[in-house]
């Protein structure tokens, strides 16, 4: 089972985390501070932290760098309220490896754990492949089955986004931050927009589904059944 | 009698004792002017009857003698003539003073007339001479008058300083009252301010006086507070407002939600969309959140340089499929290779507001168009789009929290874009210009870093 260490001093957001977290098949351990956390880190070697920005005791920064610098990798998600992107920097640079502001929806927290639990190894792979949906990342050509699909470059980079994470849920947040690096949330709703163009392309009209919809939380890209 | 501890009251209280012994001096300096030019004529007088009388022949000089103390009403004159052992041969003086010596100038002795009932003997201005066969001529003045001129004098002197004196401390009091009541009154007054009433004013009148330029000054401070206030209450309704919107209607899709769903998807289907509510509701606290966030941020450490035709291309990029959909052509238009200094993802998000805001407002099969201008000195980043534009009236309008023109009042979006396009440029010390319609244009113009400054 994988083991979740959860570092958040707020009795209620750990209680929905843990409880969220749970339900999917996840163990977590909790810790309300800081100092307590880091010792169940090295007791319980957790395969993911979820660690709030600020603690009693110690601050969940120190929590990470102590962390990193007895050359613990386990990764990391930062909670903070504080949204500033400064922070965020300083949240990563010391060693978090995602960054969640409050308040976030659960599904967007559960999606980037997952994420972080199932980071792609780095292959030398030139072909994707999930599917019947082949990437050719030196060509830079796609085809399912045998039908070629044109894609346009940004088509192409949010495609291999979601062939490298195939069966992962992913949210329009973390597609924004990932495939176009953006740090703040546009008031249109570009991924939508971009994700339909891609779809429409991936899934032909006789064909069955790739790209799923998730209500409220994102997309999937799954192989056919 | 509270005035009385008053500065004011203090102040007149003592000028008027300023005044009052400016008064005494010159009194008694005009009294010993007078006084020593008195003596003066009559020690003249004096040394004149005395060289008479002396010039006189000895048989005449008696009877001009008692004629002299006969015509004298006042009792001031003295005369009289003594032999070499001193006793009266003629005149009206007692005796002869023992430190009056003959052929000396004239001086103050004390001396008594003869037929005086009155004791003591008054000052007298007088002069001997040396006659014939050891006689002694002595003629004197009473000055004992000037003592009356002095009375005279003080006697003025109370009755003009006196009621002088009197009138200062009334005036001291009454402006001291005065300056009290209107102290009052303004504290009154701002009283009513601090209780809450905005529109409460300090009195003043239209006078080019101290206490009515400052009450002027504060006023004028008071309405550029109370549009900011009034503003900023705006601003609350405004938010009060933008968020009971959503809220409501989540609200309203639970309660029909628990009352009328039979299934589990039809109860999910309404909770789904109560999320989609809050969640909204979310967006603007968040955007609330993020723009104070970013106008209480100084330049950061994390500036670095922006090559700005590759930022608008992506942007460029990232709203294309949108524009497509609305049949509106996205176009960018660069001039080399530009580069200022900035924090990338904050300069991004603000373009990206601009052309999200130039595509929403743009009629279809309208055009956006993005450029990069070399200007003098500066950089020139140019929105331009056929939609509407911004009128002269809307300038200010559109940077306030919330603002959404009416002609496009049914166009979605939460209205805080250009509120935080704005921000991000003043952060990075950019100006933000909106043009005048037709058509709207928008610029952000960065001026080059100076060399030296960081």
């Amino acid at each position: 089972m994988t083991k979740v260490l959860l570092i958040e001093d707020d009795d209620e957001t750990a209680g929905e985390i843990t409880a969220e977290l749970a339900d999917r098949g996840f163990d977590v351990e909790w810790s309300s501070n800081g100092l307590d956390g880091l010792a169940k880190a090295h007791d319980l070697r957790p395969d993911a932290m979820i660690v709030d920005r600020l603690l009693p005791g110690m601050d969940g920064l120190t929590v990470i760098e102590s962390l990193r610098k007895e050359q613990v990798r386990t990764p990391v998600l930062v909670l903070s309220a504080l949204g500033a992107v400064d922070d965020r920097v300083r949240g990563l640079r010391m060693g978090g490896d995602d960054y969640l502001t409050k308040p976030f929806a659960v599904v967007e927290l559960v999606a980037r754990i997952e994420a972080l639990l199932r980071r792609p190894p780095e292959t030398r792979e030139t072909t994707l492949r999930v599917g019947q949906l082949e990437l050719d990342l030196i060509e830079r050509t796609a085809k399912r089955g045998e039908r070629r699909i044109d894609l346009l470059p940004r088509e192409f980079r949010l495609l291999e986004y979601m062939m490298r994470r195939s069966d992962q849920l992913l949210t329009r947040a973390m597609l924004l931050e990932e495939v176009w690096n953006y740090k703040f949330v546009p008031a249109t709703n570009l991924v939508d927009v971009h994700m339909g163009r891609v779809r429409h392309k991936v899934d032909g009209p006789d064909e069955a589904p790739m790209i799923h919809n998730v209500r409220g939380a994102g997309f999937i890209l799954r192989a056919v059944s | 009698m509270q005035f009385m501890r008053s500065n004011t009251f203090h102040w007149a209280a003592a000028l008027a004792a300023l005044f009052a012994a400016f008064v005494t001096i010159l009194f008694g300096f005009i009294y010993f002017k007078i006084d020593d030019y008195l003596i003066a004529r009559s020690d003249g007088m004096i040394t004149t009857q005395v060289n008479f009388f002396a010039a006189l022949p000895p048989d005449r000089r008696i009877s001009a003698l008692d004629d002299h103390n006969r015509q004298d009403s006042r009792g001031v004159h003295f005369a009289g003539i003594f032999d070499a052992n001193g006793n009266r041969i003629a005149g009206n003086i007692a005796r002869l003073p023992g430190d009056l010596a003959a052929g000396a100038g004239v001086k103050s002795v004390r001396m008594a007339q003869a037929n005086d009932k009155e004791p003591g003997a008054p000052l007298v201005r007088a002069v001997a001479r040396s006659l014939d066969h050891g006689h002694v001529l002595v003629v004197g003045r009473n000055v004992d008058e000037t003592r009356e001129i002095s009375r005279v004098v003080g006697g003025t002197l109370a009755l003009g300083l006196l009621p002088a004196f009197c009138f200062w401390l009334l005036a001291g009091a009454w402006l001291s009252v005065r300056a009290q009541r209107r102290v009052e009154d303004v504290n009154l007054r701002v009283q009513r301010i601090i209780a809450g009433d905005l529109r409460e004013r300090l009195p003043h009148r239209n006078i080019d006086e101290p206490f009515s330029r400052l009450a002027a000054i504060v006023n004028g401070m008071l309405d550029e507070l109370e549009t900011t206030i009034n503003a900023l209450a705006g601003v609350g309704n405004d938010i009060a407002h933008d968020l009971r919107t959503p809220l409501t209607r989540a609200r309203l899709t639970l309660e029909r939600g628990r009352t009328n769903a039979t299934t589990l998807e039809q109860l999910q289907e309404a909770a789904d969309k109560a999320i989609a509510g809050i969640d909204q509701s979310l967006s603007i606290v968040t955007a609330l959140l993020r723009l104070a966030e970013i106008e209480n941020s100084r330049r950061s450490s994390a500036f670095g340089n922006v090559e700005l035709g590759e930022m608008l291309s992506e942007v460029c990029d990232m709203y294309e499929p949108i524009a497509e959909d609305k049949q509106v052509a996205l176009s960018v238009g660069t001039s080399g290779t530009l580069f200022v200094r900035g924090d990338r993802d904050l300069l991004l998000e603000a373009v990206a507001n601009l052309v999200d805001n130039a595509i929403k407002f743009t009629p279809r099969s309208g055009r956006v168009e993005l450029e990069l201008l070399r200007g003098e000195g500066e950089t020139i980043l140019r929105v331009t789009d056929t939609g509407p534009g911004i009128s002269d009236q809307e300038h200010e309008a559109v940077l306030r929290r919330f603002y959404r023109s009416d002609k496009i009042r049914n166009t979605p979006g939460v209205g805080l874009g250009l509120n935080l396009v704005s921000a991000i440029v003043k952060l990075h010390g950019f100006r933000l210009i909106i043009h005048s319609g037709p058509g709207g244009r928008v610029e952000i113009i960065c001026p080059d870093e100076r060399a030296g400054r960081t």
